[in-house]
């Protein structure tokens, strides 16, 4: 392989990992100057570039603290218990997310975690509890959402309309959080002709849009790859760092995600069995 | 205002979108204006306004349908459920009249000696009354088959009933056989005044269905409130 070509493959994988600019300037020089240096083929020398990123982005991660989130409270979930029929899914569950804060809520298959989510949505009620949502909501549902013969740019419309946006605004502002998971979605391809993983990014960037205060995510990388997948977390990342309140329900949490609150409902599963 | 027309231009986009479902809405009325027009022509336009409902009420009820999943959203991005009913119904409205125009045509020039304005009367109420008929169906029945099964009973009763009996008062399109009466028939303006009278009371009844339907499927539940940021 080219060592320009591994270069800048290796570049974008560190981008899409949320190493920071001037960390990930520094390994790309160093690793450039030894490839000059030495001669060898870069395959053989780092590996694949997605591996040597990920490997850079974990030493990079275990070296810097994660800075303490302690922005004011935006989510408080308050002892809800939901059952359906003589079956408890969820007992006392309670959880605060703060502005800057990611919670991610964890658990097996029927543990409750998108119940949980709806509930704290507004879209399923509870038989006891409360939630308080300090500001706006924008919710991403696991599946469905997103309407089959309209465009990206329509949905983006008709969503930017609900919170206030002008239409060149919601455009503009879909497409570029589109860009931010490596997806254009210009071309006026409707939704029913998307990938799965595709029309899991528009449902993505549909519930960014507007700058909802509280981002619900409900397993939103079904049907990525792993670069997607990278992108998604990165993208949380940047809404983390603007101050939302995120709670991202998965089965697939990683080291590197770098959450701050896990709500293990496999857990609570398990006491109540 | 401006959302409940985007939510009404989005919903004409989908409908114009979906072609095959537009061309058997457009030849529907056809086949039933076709049915009885050699043999009498008076009850071949009583069908034709027939079929302009059954065909509207069907768009209605699977955009009512397919919008089910996107609705919850929407409201969580700052839409009311009644921005989003009166969109789709505006958007179902407004294709209803496309739809009704050529037939209207039609009449005038296939046919003599009928009463043209009560016609064109008649076609404005039936497409009041399906888009919401349709819509307070797959609010009720969220399973399209369901609906469907529902759609094909009341209109199949609605032909074979006898009008003049009081228990066809109560379905919905009973007003367009008595105004049909008055055009085709050139009877008294009592038929005009019972028909009148029962596409409002109809198009009242369905509109509060819709509403009351939509109003509690996209409520605030009580756990949930928002606060003012801190």
């Amino acid at each position: 392989m080219r060592h320009d070509t591994w270069l800048d493959a290796l570049a974008g994988e560190l981008r899409r990992h949320g190493v920071a600019e001037q960390t990930a300037g520094n390994v790309l020089a160093e690793t450039a100057a030894h490839l000059w240096e030495s001669g060898d083929d870069p395959l053989r020398a780092f590996g694949p570039p997605q591996a040597y990123a990920a490997a850079v982005a974990d030493s990079v991660r275990l070296e810097t603290p994660r800075h303490a989130p302690g922005g004011p409270v935006r989510l408080e979930v308050v002892g809800i218990t939901k059952r359906y029929g003589r079956r408890t899914v969820l007992r006392e569950v309670s959880l605060t997310v703060r502005a800057g804060e990611v919670a991610a809520v964890v658990g097996a298959n029927g543990s409750g975690k998108s119940t949980f989510l709806g509930i704290c949505a507004g879209l399923v009620s509870p038989d006891r509890g409360e939630v308080r949502v300090h500001g706006s909501l924008g919710y991403c549902p696991q599946g469905g959402g997103t309407s089959d013969f309209l465009v990206p740019d329509e949905h983006f419309v008709l969503v930017g309309a609900g919170r206030g946006m002008s239409r060149a605004d919601a455009r503009e502002t879909g497409r570029a959080d589109a860009a931010a998971l490596d997806w254009d979605p210009r071309g006026g391809t409707q939704a029913r002709h998307l990938s799965g993983g595709t029309r899991q990014k528009l449902n993505l960037v549909m519930a960014g849009l507007g700058d909802p205060d509280v981002l619900l995510l409900d397993e939103p990388y079904q049907g990525f790859d792993q670069g997607s997948y990278l992108d998604f977390w990165q993208q949380v990342r940047r809404w983390r760092d603007a101050g939302k309140a995120i709670v991202v329900v998965t089965h697939l949490l990683n080291t590197r995600d770098g959450v701050d609150t896990v709500l293990d409902l496999g857990e609570r599963s398990k006491e109540r069995a | 205002m401006n959302k409940t027309f985007v939510v009404a231009e989005t919903a004409l986009r989908e409908i114009a979108r979906r072609r095959g479902v537009l061309a058997i809405l457009v030849l529907f009325p056809l086949a039933f204006y076709l049915s009885r027009r050699d043999s009498h022509m008076g009850q071949s336009i009583r069908f034709v306004c027939l079929g302009l409902g059954w065909a509207l009420s069907t768009a209605a009820l699977f955009a009512g349908s397919a919008a089910r999943a996107i609705e919850p959203r929407l409201r969580l991005s700052g839409y009311r459920g009644h921005h989003l009913y009166l969109g789709r119904l505006v958007a179902l409205w407004i294709v209803g009249l496309l739809l009704a125009a050529p037939y209207y045509v039609l009449i005038r020039f296939d046919t003599d000696d009928v009463r043209y304005g009560a016609i064109g009367l008649i076609m404005v109420l039936t497409v009041a009354v399906a888009a919401p008929f349709g819509l307070a169906l797959s609010a009720a029945l969220p399973r399209e088959l369901e609906g469907m099964l529902v759609l094909l009973i009341i209109v199949g009763l609605q032909m074979m009933m006898d009008p003049a009996g009081s228990a066809s008062r109560l379905l919905p399109f009973w007003f367009s056989r008595e105004i049909g009466t008055y055009a085709v028939d050139h009877t008294d303006g009592g038929y005009l005044a019972r028909g009148l009278l029962h596409a409002a009371i109809c198009l009242a009844a369905l509109l509060a269905v819709v509403a009351i339907a939509s109003g509690y499927r996209l409520r605030q539940r009580s756990h949930l409130r928002f606060v003012a940021r801190r």
